[in-house]
Formats: structure tokens, C-alpha cells, sequence
């Protein structure tokens, strides 16, 4: 009897660690991020024929920060500012300081719906893969680019971001690959860590127009 | 033309290696630096995304010229410890320091600025904050 309640209970462990691999993530982070805010070495970056036209072209006021709105997705990945995480049943919600930004994760495996239009947010799902969190963003806007040092973001259907998160003690990790075959060769990846701040603060983040621009 | 001159010469005179910053590099040219002695806050705003401090200077041929200076966001700074209540219209300052506008405007991204009693601010990079002069 007493042999049977343990396998029990070792059954119902095992259950309970595969069902509940996914990482706690829950709390406020502080940005420490690696040098060029974990942006590649630029020289290593290979641009397609096209890619490397529109760097050629690229007009800083493109920012949609410039015009006070958040940065989106890829451009905002990765800030200089605290975010929080939330993890509800259904979704993982990161809510960023830098311009309010918001992005809800979904993964109860829904997937984009036929009427989501591409936006600087796009449309969010994850799952979970042992305690790696794995974000892929979709319907993404072309209004945006990939960082503010001249790469370019086509936005269009081809282009998708992949996110990777995960979290070994009290530092989170965030590897990002841009998806962009028009502009890009090979994935443009950024990376991207935090550590766990559990008195930090999210502040309000205004934004004043008349000071978004540049002279 | 008067303007361009004075900044020529700046970066001629105070050329030095400054560390790149995320969003700069649009706007700045980080490997360049500009500096003005003597200066008169006109104006000060902390706010996002970014903050400014406009001053007066005058320039080599007895003329007064008007700069701006990016700071940044109010957020930053104040968890850096650079609060809005650092710069007041009329203040006088020793020197500002910073990286050049590409566009070629009295613009500059603020690196330091030296007070009149002697305190260092130094606006970006890892070592923001205020340095109190030795008493």
C-alpha cells in the first residue's frame, strides 16, 4: 500500500514537471543588456541586393518613435528601459516602460485570425519548449525597420520575427532573429538580457511630440 | 555659414572617440565631438523621448550663438540621477560637451557638462551621473 501511494506520487511528480516546464517569468526586469544594445556587429550583417539598397536609402525618420508611437516590432525588442512579464493561462503578457508598449503573447495555441491587419504589434503566439519560451510575431508593419542604425524592415508577408526566452536564475535572455528574406540574406539576430528587479518600477512614459524630432 | 564654421572648428579642436549609442548613430556623428566654453542656459525640458537644453555661447567673433543639446528621455535621466531640476534659464555653465548633428544645425547629442562650481555631469554612456568637484 505504502509502495503504491509513492508510485503514485512519483507519477503524479513526473506529471506535474512535464506539465509545468514552462519557466516563471513573472515580475519587473532591469535592462542589461550586451554593448549595441545586443544589435550584430553591423559589418556582419548580410543584406540581400534589395536589403542593401533601402540601407542605402534609409531615413532615420522613419522611427515611429519619432512620432511618439511605440517602437513595434523588431525595432523595439530590445530598450533600454524595464518591463514587466505577466503570465496568465493564455497568454504572456510584456508590458514595456519605453512608450507603453504592450504585447500579448497567446499560447493557448490559437493562431492569427484571417481579419488581423500587419501593424507596428503584429499578432503574437508562443509555446513552450521545456523552459524556453518561443515567440513567433507575424503581420508586422512595413512603417517600421529592424534598428535605428540604417536596417531596413519590408513588413511584408515573408517577414516574421522569432523570439526565444528564457531564464536561468535571476537573468533573463532574449534571442531574436528577424525574418526579412527581401532585405536579408540570413536572419538578423539580436540578443537581449535582464535581471530580475523585483523592487524596480515601471514609470509612466509620455511622450512630447515637439520633442520626439530631430534638428 | 557662421554657424558651420564654429562647429568645423569645434570638431577640429575637441575630436575625440565617444561610445556609440542605439539611436544615435542616425543622427550624430558619435565619432566627432564638439565642445562650448562659457555658456548660458536659455532653455531646459526634461521630457521623452527625449529631453533639451538649449544655450547661448559666445563664439570667436564676439557673435552669440544659440545651440540645443539632446538629453536623454526624462526616464533615464532621472534614474541616473540627472533630475529636472539641473539646468535654470540664466544658469551659467563652464563647458558642453557632446557629438555633432550630421545635419550639420547647432545640434549635439549631450555627453558632459561641467558646472560652474565644478560639478561633472555626465549625461550618456554607462558612468551617467553627477560627480560633486572636491570641495
Amino acid at each position: 500500500m505504502r509502495s503504491g501511494s509513492l508510485t503514485l506520487a512519483a507519477a503524479a511528480f513526473l506529471f506535474a514537471s512535464s506539465a509545468g516546464a514552462q519557466a516563471d517569468f513573472e515580475g519587473i526586469w532591469r535592462p542589461t543588456h550586451p554593448p549595441r544594445m545586443g544589435q550584430p556587429d553591423p559589418a556582419t550583417v548580410r543584406l540581400t541586393p534589395a536589403g542593401q539598397a533601402e540601407y542605402e536609402a534609409f531615413s532615420p525618420e522613419k522611427d515611429p518613435t519619432l512620432r511618439c508611437l511605440m517602437p513595434g516590432i523588431p525595432l523595439g525588442l530590445v530598450d533600454p528601459y524595464p518591463i514587466e512579464i505577466v503570465q496568465q493561462d493564455h497568454q504572456v503578457l510584456i508590458l514595456y516602460e519605453h512608450f507603453h508598449q504592450v504585447r500579448r503573447v497567446f499560447t493557448d495555441g490559437r493562431t492569427a485570425p484571417d481579419h488581423w491587419v500587419p501593424s507596428l504589434i503584429g499578432y503574437s503566439t508562443g509555446e513552450w519548449d521545456g523552459g524556453t519560451l518561443v515567440v513567433t510575431t507575424t503581420h508586422l508593419s512595413p512603417d517600421n525597420y529592424t534598428w535605428t542604425a540604417g536596417f531596413p524592415f519590408s513588413g511584408n508577408e515573408n517577414a516574421y520575427v522569432v523570439e526565444q526566452w528564457s531564464r536561468n536564475g535571476d537573468v533573463l535572455t532574449m534571442r531574436g532573429e528577424v525574418h526579412d528574406p527581401t532585405y536579408y540574406e540570413e536572419p538578423y539576430v539580436v540578443n537581449a538580457r535582464w535581471e530580475f528587479d523585483p523592487d524596480g518600477e515601471i514609470w509612466e512614459y509620455e511622450c512630447i511630440p515637439e520633442f520626439a524630432g530631430v534638428e | 555659414m557662421r554657424k558651420l564654421r564654429v562647429l568645423s572648428l569645434s570638431v577640429l579642436l575637441f575630436a575625440v572617440p565617444v561610445a556609440a549609442h542605439h539611436s544615435g548613430v542616425a543622427y550624430f556623428d558619435l565619432d566627432a565631438s564638439v565642445e562650448h566654453t562659457d555658456v548660458t542656459v536659455v532653455a531646459y525640458d526634461l521630457v521623452n523621448p527625449h529631453g533639451r537644453l538649449v544655450y547661448t555661447f559666445t563664439a570667436a567673433d564676439g557673435t552669440e550663438v544659440e545651440w540645443s543639446g539632446e538629453m536623454p528621455s526624462a526616464n533615464n535621466a532621472r534614474r541616473r540621477g540627472l533630475g529636472g531640476e539641473m539646468f535654470k534659464p540664466g544658469d551659467r555653465l563652464r563647458s558642453v560637451m557632446g557629438s555633432p548633428a550630421r545635419s550639420g544645425s547647432n545640434f549635439m547629442r549631450l555627453e558632459r557638462v561641467v558646472f560652474a562650481n565644478g560639478d561633472v555631469a555626465q549625461i550618456a554612456g554607462p558612468n551617467a551621473g553627477i560627480t560633486r568637484a572636491a570641495q
